[in-house]
């Protein structure tokens, strides 16, 4: 059995209107996240990894199990979609339990799994109201539960942390870490790219149907050379940090920050500034300059996603 | 991540069969149905003139009692054209049922946008429209073949055994005629419910079918003069298949295996409808 999700030269038209294309995936477990703006194909990757769509071209493969083997594939997936969307009439309970029911499980079994799930998202209190009545947020997690429900190997989110307040959100990435360390495959689309960023062992940036990249973050950012790479450092003496670093060419622009403790630079070597600084602190002894912190200015989903994306494109 | 670490156990109980998965969604849509008091009324109405041909039944094996009342025995003749009236009055409740049960069966769904929901389960389309088709199907049964066999079996117990195997027939017929009255009102309501969301608008047009198609038929006869105006009328088509199988003549325009061929279609055309609509998504264009 394969342990990856894997898409294969995939492509999906709606007619003459393009879903994604040529798409070549491997997801290995852990988070990774669906980053795009709106109609760049999130959504119809996810249908295709559930099968709920079918490929016009190419193979996708969960786990070893292909997408049109339901009764295999969906004991091993949940999906939780993106629009609010529930049977009429039904409560909490109810709509996770005629969910295990129809994933096939006994009665007792499904009430019993039922309330595990609830229990997992927080919503015993309101487990028997109506959904109807419940808030943006319980029915976000209320959602969650289904997917999660039935104990999947590979967790299908969409748009899972929209709606929710602060507290909710962290309880639900808490809930997406605790999924992702057991060995699962959490697959998030978000446009909410600071949490993207805190959340994501990996990302797959999607623009128009097409991956535009994919991996992690770092690794990603790593690879736009058209970008230079930038560093904040906080120190004391900057100009004569900033001094040595355009001396040695390592550095293509250089702003001090207004209180004279810091520096943001820009590189097109990350490793040789690195290793200039080590040299710097190890064998000039620094030469008085003290460095308090260096962290990269715009290794961030953000800066990839503006990078690669672009700007004109709403981020949300 | 280490490996050892990886602590995920994936379910290994037990299944249930897959077949009988499509009953959870019986189980709730009926639940659903009877939650509205004009539907538990009208189906509690369904059952009035079954109980009527029961009291005719008992009252054409009392010859000493229609004689005290004066009434003469040949009136009350239980035979084939009996249960042919019995499947045309429960035929009109049937489809009246329909006409308030039918269309909140799908466009629910379709309108809260679940049926991405119900799909990503080992559960397919074809189980999807069963498990709604069977909430019709088992409701209409109830007011249809159930009580017709009822009565049949009741009538064979009072004539006696040589009656009731020279008619054996009738309670095939009863059968077949509900089946398919049942499998035409299900199909054209779940079709209408699949493709207009608002139940209410799903409801009249059901209403619409059956009177704009008589109506039509009546006109394109009478503009143009011929009779094949009834194919547009599914109760004539309908009419004409009883009478054929309770084998009482009676004069149609259109010949009983054209009946069946146009019922054919109807039902094809309501089923690739449905399975148009029943998927799960929809492309926006």
């Amino acid at each position: 059995m394969s342990d990856r999700i894997v898409f294969e030269d995939v492509s999906k038209f709606y007619g003459e209107i393009l879903g994604v294309n040529r798409v070549n995936l491997s997801i290995p477990p852990g988070i990774t996240s669906l980053v795009g703006p709106n109609g760049s194909g999130k959504t119809t990757l996810m249908n295709l990894m559930t099968g709920l769509v079918r490929p016009t071209r190419g193979r996708v493969d969960i786990l070893g199990c292909p997408t049109d083997d339901p009764e295999r594939l969906f004991t091993m997936l949940g999906y939780s979609t993106q629009f609010d969307a529930f049977p009429k009439g039904l409560t909490g309970f109810q709509f996770i339990y005629s969910y295990l029911r129809l994933s096939g499980r006994d009665a007792q079994r499904a009430e019993q799994m039922a309330w595990r799930v609830i229990e997992r998202v927080n919503l015993v209190e309101a487990a028997k109201r109506n959904i109807a009545g419940y808030s943006k947020g319980m029915r976000q997690r209320i959602r969650l539960a289904q997917a999660l429900a039935h104990d999947p190997k590979v967790l299908v989110l969409d748009e899972p942390l929209n709606g929710l307040d602060p507290l909710a959100r962290s309880e639900m990435i808490a809930l997406f870490r605790a999924t992702a360390a057991q060995g699962c495959y959490v697959i998030i689309s978000s446009h909410i790219l600071h949490e993207v960023d805190v959340i994501s062992d990996q990302v797959i940036l999607l623009s128009n149907g097409y991956v535009v990249a994919e991996g992690q973050i770092a690794t990603v950012r790593g690879e736009i050379q058209e970008h230079p790479t930038q560093i904040l450092i906080r120190c004391t003496r900057p100009r004569a940090l900033a001094a040595k670093m355009l001396e040695e060419e390592i550095a293509i622009d250089i702003s001090i920050h207004k209180d004279e403790r810091g520096l943001l630079l820009k590189t097109r070597d990350a490793d040789r500034f690195y290793l200039a600084l080590n040299d710097l602190a190890l064998h000039e002894n620094g030469n008085g300059i003290d460095i308090e912190s260096i962290a990269p200015a715009d290794d961030d989903v953000l800066s990839v996603y503006e990078y690669l994306i672009g700007n004109e494109e709403a981020v949300r | 991540m280490a490996v050892y670490r990886r602590n995920y156990k994936p379910y290994s109980g037990p299944l249930t069969a897959a077949w009988s998965r499509c009953f959870v969604l019986f189980r709730y849509s009926r639940k659903n149905l009877f939650r509205s008091k004009f539907l538990t009324g009208l189906f509690v109405v369904c059952f009035f003139y079954p109980l009527l041909c029961l009291i005719m039944i008992y009252l054409a094996h009392s010859a000493s009692f229609l004689a005290e009342l004066g009434i003469p025995s040949q009136v009350l003749t239980i035979d084939n054209k009996f249960f042919l009236n019995f499947m045309s009055v429960q035929g009109v409740f049937a489809f009246l049922l329909t006409t308030f049960a039918g269309p909140g069966l799908i466009s629910p769904d379709l309108a809260n946008g679940a049926l991405p929901l119900y799909f990503c389960r080992p559960f397919s389309r074809t189980d999807y429209v069963l498990g709604k088709a069977s909430v019709l199907v088992i409701l209409l049964s109830q007011i249809t073949w159930v009580p017709g066999l009822i009565l049949f079996a009741i009538q064979a117990g009072l004539a006696g055994a040589s009656w009731a195997w020279s008619n054996l027939w009738i309670a095939g017929s009863l059968m077949i005629s509900s089946l398919i009255w049942i499998a035409i009102l299900s199909l054209l309501a779940m079709a209408l419910s699949a493709w207009v969301k608002w139940r209410i608008v799903a409801g009249a047009m059901l209403l619409g079918v059956r009177f704009f198609g008589w109506g039509f038929a009546l006109a394109v006869n009478e503009v143009l003069r011929i009779k094949s105006g009834h194919f547009f009328d599914v109760a004539y088509l309908m009419g004409t298949i009883w009478t054929a199988l309770f084998q009482v003549s009676s004069e149609h325009a259109i010949s009983v295996p054209q009946a069946w061929v146009a019922l054919l279609v109807y039902c094809a055309i309501c089923l690739g409808l449905l399975m148009r609509k029943v998927r799960a998504y929809e492309v926006v264009r």
